[in-house]
């Protein structure tokens, strides 16, 4: 039979697409990390023999650019002196280069060869709860340089045919916290490499060299036509935006971004010229990063729902000046660099909602609002590394109200760790984790909820970390409904002082303080005033809303 | 003459399978059948209409077992009851939370599925356990009286009941349940631990939920059916299908009505399993193909695996709803003989998971349908007999079908018959993936299985996903078409209990891991009898799964465990470290933990043995009804043998290019594949392996 007749031909495309998920299954039941396997916050991806995006998995989405970068940062520095052979495994967690997210993330990349040719990459790349540096968890709001953060693997070939590095492996193992853990989350990326791995090993040998080839061809110009129809549905035009970033963490002065976004019957170019410069403080975010923000916010707004491949993005253009908060240089820190990543996808967001009514809401709490608890555990007196992000409110959509607790869309298939897991893992006491009604958010239609989660230490060692951006300027509305509530972060000290933070780093606390973690209701969208009463009521009886804010902002007493 | 009888509500039919036994030989007779339309809301009626039909009187029954999707049917049609939940202060919102996960993940417009319980009566009472089991505050119920009185003025008919690490010690929750009980009996109240004593607190909240959400009605029905049977004179209780494909009493059943929403896929896959074992398969890949969906499963050396890791409504853009309770674990697609095919913006060809359903149902029905079916596309390329088409009831709308399949040819830029091969070809690799996920991606290798395939469309594809999946034999069932009902003949008394309880794997955990398992078994025993059963101990089979993960991970395997005489906690190491590599490429030094304690308590049920199929002796060439030109796609186009499969014989062999037509299956071999039909009348394809190129 022929080979590249139209089926066969959709069923390789669909046989690649699928391998996807299958290293994403393998990864995520194997780790030994909760941020992975509850945060899904890795990534799973094939490329072609050049590094073009063929399949992509994630639990997350600020991803979307980490996969072929990495690969063709390998190719660049092995491939050109001919040192990629089966077998190899290279690692990397360079934050600038290729990688372009923060020294936690560590990308595993392995060749996959056909009859001795190069044909493809499997990579992956997911976040380690500690790789050293000065705080546990590795991530701080007030690091200077990268040296503070971690260990760094720039682009090392970690089994070379086959045999493992066992001195590099002992070098990493000796930088940080909690070796035993990431060796086994090492092990689980091998595995999930092999996976895909095996699977194109075997498309290859039963359809041939020619036909998968033609079909990852299809594959990428399919990518291309369909994203190239929704391109045409958006409105054309220039569209701007510009917003603040709480701060650097080391000074309190805030960070003033911009974009400008032209969108052409063939071309959507964000231009983020203009932008604060590199930051001193780690909440700098790379070009890559910057890449990524783009490529996720033009899927939301183009098509969520296929697939992504190198192909969707070939008409995504974004233009920034080095060094400037985006695209920060070496050896700025970064270990934060989410918080700015988003405010790139958000201030798209913020500058197309008004016009892509069905596809956006009004602005959410946006930071992924993420926590580090570390300390002795209270009964089993082992050391306890909690890292988990939480879920706040959604902005109100044109016409409809919309969620509450729900997690960033910097996260995605993410998790919360369960109250009962929680207690039992790390030791602490859960207080409670319930919707909050802080003032924000009202409008014709309402800002999702956020919420409110107390963990109380029970030992007196424990230190905290946490990053809650937007705590200085809250989620953003629409057609002048209220602003949201700001994300925050609370110590509740045993002597009745409450001291309150939007970042903190290694901040010692004492057996029975209480870290409250609230965050952001989303921005309410139209005039509160117009808000059907019934509505109102409803949310009153709900208590979503208090009886003050009844009056307050919607003008009422019910 | 007792009859044993097992009958099936199905969405569309209600199935019934029997067969009679000498109480005095214990001999039994030949196994009948009947089909009637499914009557909702009144699901009872169709049942006693079937038992008519049948022949089979209420009177004359001695063993009753039934399956019903009224379960799934009151949740996805949102059909429930007016639930309130009480939960432990400050967690009344975990039920909304849930895990805030949102898989459509590029999609900044997302709906998470809404609680069914609404926040104001979601309410909290002080209380606390922690996370070692001990109670730290006892439930304070002064406040209850009040609450209860607004539930009852909020129209309430449920109370649901969760409190924090009630699995480990239910003191609060129970107090509480029997309070609710005492002030309000008429209320249907459901605590977590009754159904779950597994951790995750939103999980387990959403199981009690969802039993509160469905217990008056499932309630009502059982209590319904159950008097119109003993008014038709039945004199033993009745039983009901379990998800865990096992039978309970009716009082099981309604104290965790939840526990039976996906009853019916699990007495097919059960069925498979007990057939497996007869023709000497123990392991095998399970295809049930219907009209809207296929439905996939594993069973290895004759186990079903039971997984409580459930959730109804989930796909790849909402999270659904969790339910933790003990199901067989399958794999759903959306693809079965009514599902449509349609082409994208982009060219490209998919293949359901619309459906064409009853109405107007496939073009060929010549019911006003207009878009392709996989159905039409098998009788398009002669696989289907014309002339039996939709059991002959049916002339196919020829001219209807043509121009279906010109129009979706004309999107692809191919002949009609193209764009049909095409559908087969989509249809099958959606199925061909859905396999995988149940074998090789679980680290299993197909070539060590046999491929069982049912359902009105099982035996139209199975050989081609055998080829492709390099599955060395494909078992086709005689009973094909009423394979789940037949199955639920075949099941015992079946109670699984889960049991999350943190240990190391270590000799010294030897007398824990017996003294959790016993304190286990003496809850089984004492259930059974509360149910009417006088059984001890020795009467039960007994077995013992255990979940265990390496220390640090969250995801865990499960392997059993040697109990008797003793713990043998280094067989039970060694099988973890085993099951790890096989499914996931490598094993660690690490220390293993156990999570979970899963025991199976399990009563043999007589079951009936399977008549063999009487001989006619008249030779392979009389079963010959004649040739059609049949389109085998990959394979060519060839003149096939069709066979009278009624008319086959045992121990008769022959050859593909074939077609095996029975009044309600389709048997399509592909040329060279050879086929045996063995002692029983089932259909065995014995697969030759072609090299590559060839396929």
């Amino acid at each position: 039979m022929s080979t590249t007749d139209p089926y066969t031909i959709e069923i390789i495309r669909s046989s690649l697409e699928a391998i996807g998920d299958e290293m994403f299954s393998a990864l995520q039941r194997t780790s030994m990390s909760p941020i992975i396997y509850e945060t899904l916050d890795f990534s799973v991806g094939v490329t072609d023999a050049s590094g073009d995006l063929i399949t992509q998995g994630n639990g997350t989405t600020v991803f979307l650019a980490m996969i072929d970068s990495l690969v063709r940062d390998i190719l660049a520095k092995f491939g050109s002196k001919g040192e990629i052979h089966p077998g190899d495994v290279f690692m990397s967690n360079d934050p600038y280069e290729g990688g372009g997210t923060h020294l936690s993330d560590f990308g595993l990349v392995s060749p996959v060869f056909h009859q001795n040719e190069l044909v493809a990459f499997v990579v992956n790349k997911a976040h380690w709860v500690d790789v050293g540096g000065k705080n546990p968890g590795s991530f701080s709001t007030n690091a200077t340089e990268i040296f503070q953060e971690g260990i760094q693997v720039p682009s090392v070939k970690i089994i070379a045919r086959g045999a493992v590095n066992e001195q590099i492996l002992e070098i990493i193992a000796a930088n940080i916290r909690l070796p035993k853990d990431s060796m086994g989350d090492f092990w689980a990326g091998v595995a999930a490499n092999r996976v895909g791995e095996r699977r194109i090993v075997e498309l290859f040998a039963k359809y041939g060299r020619d036909a998968v080839l033609e079909a990852k061809e299809q594959l990428l110009s399919y990518g291309e036509t369909m994203i190239q129809k929704d391109l045409a549905a958006l409105p054309k035009g220039v569209f701007t935006a510009e917003d603040w970033i709480d701060d650097d963490g080391i000074t309190s002065a805030p960070l003033r971004v911009q974009v400008k976004v032209t969108i052409t019957d063939d071309e959507f170019v964000a231009d983020f010229t203009g932008s604060a410069p590199q930051a001193q403080g780690p909440i700098n975010n790379s070009r890559t990063g910057l890449v990524s923000a783009v490529r996720m916010i033009f899927k939301a707004l183009t098509n969520p729902h296929i697939p992504a491949n190198a192909g969707c993005f070939r008409m995504v253009k974004v233009v920034c000046p080095d060094s400037t908060v985006f695209t920060a240089k070496r050896p700025a820190p970064v270990s934060t660099y989410w918080e700015t990543q988003m405010y790139a996808v958000d201030l798209i967001w913020k500058a197309l909602a008004p016009h892509v009514p069905q596809r956006l809401t009004a602005g959410h709490q946006l930071s992924v609002c993420a926590v580090i608890l570390a300390g002795t555990h209270a009964d089993t007196k082992e050391f306890a590394l909690l890292v988990c992000p939480l879920v706040g409110g959604w902005g109100a959509g044109i016409n409809q109200d919309v969620e509450s607790g729900q997690f960033s869309a910097a996260d995605g298939e993410t998790y919360n760790i369960p109250v009962e897991i929680t207690e039992a893992r790390y030791g602490v006491l859960v207080e409670q984790y319930a919707f909050h009604n802080e003032a924000g958010g009202a409008g014709e239609y309402r800002g999702g909820r956020g919420v409110v989660m107390d963990y109380r230490v029970r030992t007196d060692d424990f230190v905290l970390t946490g990053s809650f951006g937007r705590f200085k300027y809250p989620p953003w509305s629409m057609n002048g409904g209220q602003t949201g509530s700001p994300n925050m972060l609370q110590v509740l000290r045993t002597d009745g002082t409450t001291e309150t933070y939007g970042k903190i780093a290694g901040l010692p606390l004492r057996k029975g303080d209480v870290v409250r973690m609230i965050t952001a209701h989303g921005g309410g969208v139209g005039d509160p005033k117009k808000r059907p009463i019934e509505r109102i009521r409803e949310d009153l009886h709900n208590g979503f809303i208090t009886p003050a804010q009844v009056q307050s902002d919607y003008g009422l007493s019910l | 003459m007792a009859i044993r009888a097992a009958t099936d509500v199905g969405g569309t039919f209600t199935d019934l399978v029997f067969y009679s036994v000498d109480e005095k030989t214990g001999a039994c007779g030949a196994i009948h059948s009947a089909k009637v339309d499914t009557t909702p809301p009144n699901f009872e009626t169709g049942v006693m209409r079937c038992l008519a039909k049948g022949g089979a009187a209420p009177a004359d029954l001695g063993f009753f077992a039934h399956g019903a999707t009224v379960v799934i049917n009151a949740i996805t049609e949102r059909k429930g009851a007016r639930v309130a939940l009480i939960t432990t202060q400050g967690f009344r919102d975990v039920l909304e939370i849930a895990r805030g996960n949102r898989p459509d993940l590029f999609n900044f417009n997302f709906r998470k599925p809404a609680p069914l319980v609404e926040r104001q009566l979601r309410v909290e009472l002080r209380e606390r356990c922690n996370y070692k089991g001990e109670i730290e505050i006892p439930v304070e119920l002064d406040a209850l009286p009040a609450i209860l009185d607004r539930f009852r003025a909020e129209g309430v008919e449920s109370v649901a009941i969760c409190f924090l690490h009630a699995y480990l010690n239910p003191a609060n929750e129970a107090r509480t349940a029997a309070e609710v009980r005492r002030l309000w009996p008429e209320v249907s109240t459901v605590a977590s631990h009754e159904l779950s004593r597994e951790w995750r607190e939103y999980e387990r909240a959403s199981t009690t939920v969802l039993s509160a959400y469905v217990h008056p009605i499932a309630k009502r029905y059982i209590e319904a059916l159950e008097q119109r049977l003993v008014e038709g004179g039945m004199r033993p209780p009745p039983y009901m299908m379990l998800s865990n494909g096992g039978i309970a009493t009716v009082a099981t059943a309604k104290a965790n009505p939840v526990a039976m929403v996906e009853s019916g896929p699990a007495s097919g896959i059960f069925a498979a399993a007990h057939l497996g074992t007869l023709v000497g398969s123990t392991n095998l890949i399970v295809l049930d193909i219907g009209g809207t969906t296929a439905k996939c499963a594993l069973i290895e050396r004759g186990e079903v695996r039971i997984t409580t890791e459930y959730f109804v409504e989930r796909t790849r853009r909402t999270p659904g709803y969790p339910i933790q309770t003990p199901v067989s674990e399958i794999v759903e697609i959306g693809n079965g003989g009514g599902s449509i095919a349609w082409v994208d913006a982009g060219g490209k060809l998919h293949v359901g998971p619309q459906s064409a359903g009853a109405l107007p149902g496939p073009v060929a029905y010549g019911r006003g349908g207009t878009e392709p079916t996989t159905t039409d596309a098998n009788l398009l390329l002669g696989r289907i007999d014309p002339k039996s088409f939709a059991g002959g009831e049916i002339e196919p709308a020829w001219d209807a079908l043509t121009r279906a399949f010109e129009t979706l040819g004309k999107k692809l830029g191919v002949a009609a018959i193209e764009a049909a091969r095409g559908v087969v070809r989509i249809a099958n690799a959606n199925m061909t993936n859905a396999l995988r996920l149940v074998s090789t991606n679980k680290g299993y290798d197909p070539r060590d299985f046999a491929l069982l395939a049912f359902g009105g469309g099982g035996p139209m594809h199975a050989v081609s996903l055998a080829e492709e999946l390099k599955v060395p034999r494909v078992i086709v069932p005689v009973n094909s078409a009423v394979f789940s009902a037949w199955g639920m003949l075949l099941t015992d008394l079946r109670r699984d209990y889960l049991r999350t309880r943190l240990l190391p794997l270590a000799l010294t955990s030897a007398a824990g891991i017996q003294g959790l398992f016993a304190e286990m078994q003496s809850e089984a025993v004492e259930n059974f009898v509360r149910d009417g059963m006088a059984v001890t101990s020795e009467r039960v089979q007994w077995e013992y799964l255990v979940d265990m993960r390496y220390q640090g991970q969250e995801h865990t395997v499960k392997v059993p465990l040697p109990l008797e005489p003793a713990a043998d906690i280094g067989a039970a190491m060694e099988r973890f470290h085993a099951a790890h590599e096989k499914r996931y490429t490598y094993r660690l030094p690490n220390a293993i933990q156990i999570v979970n304690f899963h025991l199976v308590a399990r009563i043999a049920v007589p079951k009936p043995e399977l008549p063999k199929k009487i001989p006619r002796g008249t030779g392979l060439a009389a079963a010959v009804m004649g040739t059609r030109r049949v389109d085998f796609d990959a394979h060519g186009v060839h003149d096939a043998t069709v066979y009278d499969g009624v008319a086959l014989d045992p121990g008769v062999s022959f050859e593909g290019p074939a077609i095996v037509q029975e009044p309600s299956v389709t048997l399509v071999v592909t040329p060279g594949q050879r086929v045996t039909v063995d002692d029983y009348g089932n259909y065995h394809v014995h697969l030759r392996q072609r090299p590559e190129a060839e396929t």
